[in-house]
């Protein structure tokens, strides 16, 4: 009796674990959550995996460029980071230990194979500074250690196509030791200013 | 025994999903201790009245650094908070200077007019980033405590919930210090 008892409780417990697993990947290795914002209907990818959260939200090339116009960028500047595949990215550090990034390590792997890199705000800024603009912030930081509880946001830009679907390939260190993930199937926005 | 293993399995692991998916949206509770204090780099600005401010004119106070600005989310989040904690903490000697980027003080006034609470704390203009260079703030907001002898101890990047019982209990630990 009780084992027939107990036997229902685990089938549902799994069941709801498998749900939670169809709703946003499953409760492992890189566990992802896709969001669609019912209004924008721009999508979102949440990822948690050793240690690490992060979100990744689509950003309309004519979001971005609004962004920049407002801080003053001239047009050349700002419709050259609205050319790129852009997120609003948030990492976090879960690990409860020192955690460290850099998105040179980073790899966008296009679904025809073509491999697209993270351009880094560095560079980004470096080029900005020959316009003779200042202005450094929005872009996600280039690298960085984080310590318990730090987490950070800013634009990530991929250079994909828009529209692009492509696996995001991430690495980051936990006390120095190596981890990677990889988040299947994310998709840069579709520039709506060219009916895509 | 083989079923409440697994029963306990399941629990724990739903519970793990749950909780990590409530840590991605809230505020962090605490700054976390520099392995190896140094000293806080010395800078005047000046604030929306023009008058020049410097960290030297704090020397013997417990200082909060706040690097951020108006179009930032989690900085506009956390700011009420840094005035509640300041209101709490300012005459026991703590101190707050909200570092903003290059915005103007007109800008900052527009967003203050909308909080629900407004920041008494001193708000300074670090219109071409230079002070956040010299502090390596690549990212908003950046906040960094510093005790009464001018040494960075604690630091925070993203957004913190100040008020908590947590930050309160670390800031007032170093106004103790001799």
């Amino acid at each position: 009796m009780q084992t027939t008892y107990l036997t229902r409780i685990a089938t549902i417990l799994f069941g709801l674990l498998i749900g939670l697993g169809a709703a946003g990947g499953a409760c492992a290795k890189t566990q992802v959550t896709v969001h669609k914002n019912p209004k924008s209907g721009m999508l979102s990818w949440t990822a948690t995996d050793d240690g690490l959260s992060i979100k990744l939200v689509q950003l309309l090339p004519d979001f971005v460029r609004a962004v920049y116009a407002k801080h003053n960028l001239p047009a050349k500047q700002y419709n050259e980071v609205a050319g790129y595949c852009d997120f609003g990215t948030i990492l976090r550090n879960t690990s409860g230990k020192t955690l460290k990034y850099d998105v040179r390590d980073w790899r966008a792997v296009a679904s025809g194979g073509a491999v697209g890199r993270v351009k880094p705000k560095s560079e980004w800024v470096a080029e900005w500074r020959k316009a003779g603009i200042h202005y450094t912030w929005t872009l996600f930081p280039d690298s960085g250690t984080f310590y318990a509880g730090d987490w950070q946001q800013g634009f990530t830009t991929i250079k994909l196509p828009h529209g692009t679907r492509f696996d995001l390939i991430l690495k980051w260190k936990i006390d120095g030791v190596m981890h990677s993930g990889r988040i299947h199937n994310m998709q840069c926005a579709p520039d709506v200013t060219k009916g895509q | 025994m083989k079923q409440r293993h697994l029963i306990l399995s399941s629990f724990l692991l739903i519970l793990s999903c749950l909780g990590t998916a409530r840590a991605e949206q809230a505020l962090g509770h605490d700054l976390a201790p520099l392995p190896k204090p140094t000293p806080a780099p010395a800078f005047t600005l000046q604030d929306g009245d023009g008058n020049s401010v410097s960290l030297a004119d704090y020397k013997g106070k417990v200082v909060l650094l706040n690097f951020w600005g108006t179009w930032c989310p989690p900085c506009r989040h956390e700011m009420p908070s840094i005035e509640r904690v300041y209101k709490d903490l300012h005459k026991k000697g703590f101190v707050v200077l909200a570092i903003n980027q290059t915005e103007t003080p007109d800008d900052v006034f527009i967003f203050t007019s909308q909080l629900s609470v407004t920041p008494t704390f001193k708000i300074l203009y670090d219109k071409k980033s230079a002070v956040a260079g010299k502090y390596g703030v690549v990212g908003l907001p950046t906040s960094i405590l510093i005790d009464k002898h001018g040494m960075m101890r604690y630091r925070a990047i993203g957004g913190r919930d100040f008020n908590s019982p947590k930050v309160e209990k670390q800031i007032s630990s170093l106004i103790k210090e001799k």
